[in-house]
């Protein structure tokens, strides 16, 4: 039984369909990636599931239930475009937020002090939030997301604008947050974070779900059979089993593309009778190959279409 | 209601902690007094600041010269008149020692011309002091000259200075009514009304405005509804004007209980009452009246109206600012939206004070139920009394239509609030209305 379930969300704005029909199931206690390029309709669902706007047609379900605007305190949102009361202490603004999310005043005080420790942010409770570097900002922007310890956290590109020790230390709390139970929706373009968090992805290209399933299966059903091959040999062609792809330029192993229906332990001994192998790899593609090439595909038959 | 509580003492807070309120609280009762002030102390540092002119007085008379007394700005010397036979001569003589003469002409009596000649200008200060002197003196003169026993007195009992009082039949009997004391009472409400609305109808646009270019409004909508976030905006922002007022209010009375006790102080040694003092006791027939006039105003009507007027007319101008201000990305884009409100709104003001001279006009009637004009204009025409059936038609109308606009206004604001890039046009506003 999935968390969080979408089922077949429309939204329809003056000119055009933001969201047609869109499907979407985030198990218990994992990371889900939300995908898409910039106006796939991720904003726009995000908002949705947050009630932020309302959906013109389909069902959001949390925990079984319908959602109601009362869900909205078991939900934790970071959008892409965050801000924060400059003229507020950081103190202030943290509690203010979790307030409105429905926190009591002294739980607020305690949970702000308790994150604002592990931050290292403990000495600037007080101090007026535009005086904060804009890296502290974002900590406390992060903070102000999950005090109310929400079940269902929703992050929209939560690395953009962190330098690279910040954005492991974000990334350390959100794993640490999914190991405590929480579901975690995350919605990003960067795919190396994708790989390195999620664990089932969905796509969303032109309002509509193009793919969708765990990061696993994703590559497996989108990989090229292809094959690094390491050997201090040159391997010549051999069209009936594999053709030769041009070297990868980082690791400069060989690599070979499997003909239709060739299976790799033949291609294997073939080689291995030939040449002299050190090492073989099967090489799945990386999300971001994967990303590329489904809204490129897509883009394509929308255009054939026309 | 919770989270409305929490937005509401937020934005009070927000604005309430800041420096420009205390600044504002504290400073635009000194800058009122300072404006205030500033003629008088321009004229001080005026006369401080030049030095004495010496005036010839050629009293061809002789019988007037001792009208003109010398103070710190004048030195007027008489110089009889028959020792002079050219005045230019008389002054280029003096060798820059001069700097006016006055010649009072020997036919004053019949003709009333007295010239004043100089190189130098002669400034309206100094002809209108000639002129308040001479003219008393010559009457007084005149007067004598008619040989008539006893005239002065005659003539102080025929003068008399109309007093013109105002009787209304109300149902309390008759009841001295009020035109200058009710004109000033209706001028300051609807003053007080128009103020206060355009002042905090800026601030929650300004605070809508901030609130969407740091986009921290998204954060917060996903904790609230957007209409709670606007509301209490709304209701945060009026409570710092009361607050406000309260404070001066506060201010004023400390002034004037301050100043009340200084005065009858000043005034307590009634055995040595001035001359200057004596005059002013003929006043105070005019004083007492006006503060007859101000204690027969019917005030617990007035102060309920002028509440429902408030409150209704800031809740129908607010949620527009804030409904416009939502459809904006940054203060500078906001003017297209705002002129025509502003408009409206000094509209209704000048209307207000053209209906002064006939409160119950055709004018007033409409304009006073008309709820955009309504707020500013039925505060004028409060004091002089209004019939019942329009102050209802006008309060409920007010009502209607200020809820009306809460709700297009939540409708725009909600949309607006989340809408970055393209500027907005009318034609959008009413797209997100439908």
């Amino acid at each position: 039984m999935a968390y969080l379930d979408i089922n077949n969300v429309v939204k329809r704005y003056d000119g055009h369909t933001a969201l047609a029909g869109v499907s979407m199931q985030v198990p218990e206690g994992c990371i889900y990636g939300l995908l898409g390029p910039n106006g796939a309709g991720k904003s726009t669902l995000i908002r949705i599931i947050n009630r932020i706007i309302a959906a013109d047609e389909g069902t959001v379900t949390l925990g079984g239930k319908a959602m109601t605007d009362d869900d909205i305190t078991r939900i934790g949102y970071l959008p892409e475009e965050r801000g924060l009361y400059k003229k507020m202490k950081v103190g202030d603004h943290i509690v203010y937020l979790g307030r409105l999310k429905g926190m009591t005043k002294a739980d607020a005080v305690a949970s702000m002090r308790w994150w604002l420790k592990r931050f290292d942010l403990q000495g600037w409770e007080n101090k007026k939030v535009e005086a904060l570097s804009k890296g502290m900002q974002q900590k406390v922007q992060f903070i102000a997301t999950v005090i109310h310890r929400p079940p269902l956290l929703i992050f929209d590109e939560p690395f953009s604008g962190f330098d690279p020790v910040n954005a492991e230390q974000l990334k350390v709390e959100i794993l640490a947050l999914r190991d405590q139970g929480s579901t975690i929706l995350f919605s990003t373009h960067n795919m190396a974070s994708v790989e390195e968090v999620c664990q089932q992805i969905t796509l969303l290209n032109h309002s509509q779900v193009v793919l969708s399933g765990s990061v696993d299966e994703v590559k497996q059903q989108h990989k090229k059979n292809i094959i690094a091959v390491q050997t201090p040999d040159t391997i010549e062609p051999n069209d009936a089993l594999f053709t030769l792809l041009p070297p990868d330029p980082v690791v400069r192993d060989t690599r070979i593309m499997l003909a239709k229906g060739v299976l790799v332990r033949d291609a294997i001994a073939w080689l291995n009778d030939h040449y002299l192998l050190t090492g073989f790899t099967e090489v799945l593609p990386s999300m971001n190959e994967i990303f590329i090439e489904t809204v490129k595909s897509q883009s394509n038959t929308l255009q054939s279409n026309e | 209601m919770n989270k409305l509580r929490l937005i509401i003492a937020r934005e009070y807070m927000s604005i309430v902690g800041r420096k420009s309120f205390i600044f504002m609280t504290i400073g635009l009762p000194l800058l009122f007094i300072l404006v205030a002030a500033v003629p008088a102390i321009l004229a001080y540092f005026n006369d401080k600041g030049s030095d004495t002119q010496q005036i010839a007085v050629i009293d061809e008379t002789g019988r007037y010269a001792a009208a003109l007394h010398s103070d710190d700005m004048y030195n007027f010397v008489a110089v009889r008149g028959d020792t002079v036979t050219n005045a230019r001569e008389f002054y280029d003589k003096a060798g820059g020692g001069l700097d006016a003469i006055v010649i009072i002409p020997r036919n004053v009596d019949s003709t009333g011309v007295v010239n004043i000649f100089s190189e130098g200008t002669i400034t309206p200060a100094l002809a209108s002091t000639v002129r308040s002197a001479l003219t008393d003196t010559i009457e007084n003169a005149h007067l004598a000259d008619m040989g008539i026993p006893n005239l002065q007195e005659m003539i102080d009992k025929a003068h008399v200075d109309v007093d013109v009082r105002s009787i209304k039949w109300s149902e309390q009997g008759e009841q001295e009514s009020s035109t200058d004391a009710a004109m000033g009472l209706g001028l300051l409400l609807s003053f007080i009304t128009y103020m206060f609305v355009l002042m905090y109808g800026a601030m929650i646009m300004t605070s809508v405005i901030e609130e969407k270019t740091n986009r921290i409004v998204e954060v917060v909508v996903s904790s609230c509804r957007p209409f709670q976030l606007m509301l209490g905006k709304i209701i945060g922002v009026g409570l710092v004007g009361l607050t406000q007022m309260a404070i001066w209010i506060a201010l004023l009375a400390i002034v004037g209980t301050i100043a009340g006790s200084v005065l009858g102080i000043s005034s307590m040694p009634t055995d040595a009452i001035s001359a200057e003092q004596m005059a002013s006791a003929a006043d105070m027939g005019a004083i007492e009246s006006i503060m007859r006039q101000t204690l027969s105003i019917n005030y617990g009507p007035i102060i309920l109206n002028f509440v429902l007027y408030f409150i209704g007319g800031y809740l129908l101008y607010s949620s527009l600012f804030a409904g416009l201000g939502s459809a904006v990305d940054q203060a500078s884009d906001s003017s297209q939206f705002t002129t025509p409100v502003i408009l409206i709104m000094i509209i209704a003001l000048y209307a207000g004070i053209a209906c002064m001279d006939n409160p119950s006009g055709p004018m007033a009637v409409w304009c006073s139920i008309i709820p955009f004009t309504s707020p500013v204009v039925m505060m004028v025409r409060l004091p002089f009394g209004v019939p019942t059936w329009q102050l209802l038609l006008s309060i409920g109308l007010l009502f209607a239509t200020a809820l009306a606009i809460v709700w297009i206004a939540a409708r725009i604001y909600r949309r607006g609030i989340l809408h970055y890039g393209q500027k907005t046009s009318f034609g959008t506003l009413f797209k997100w209305i439908k």
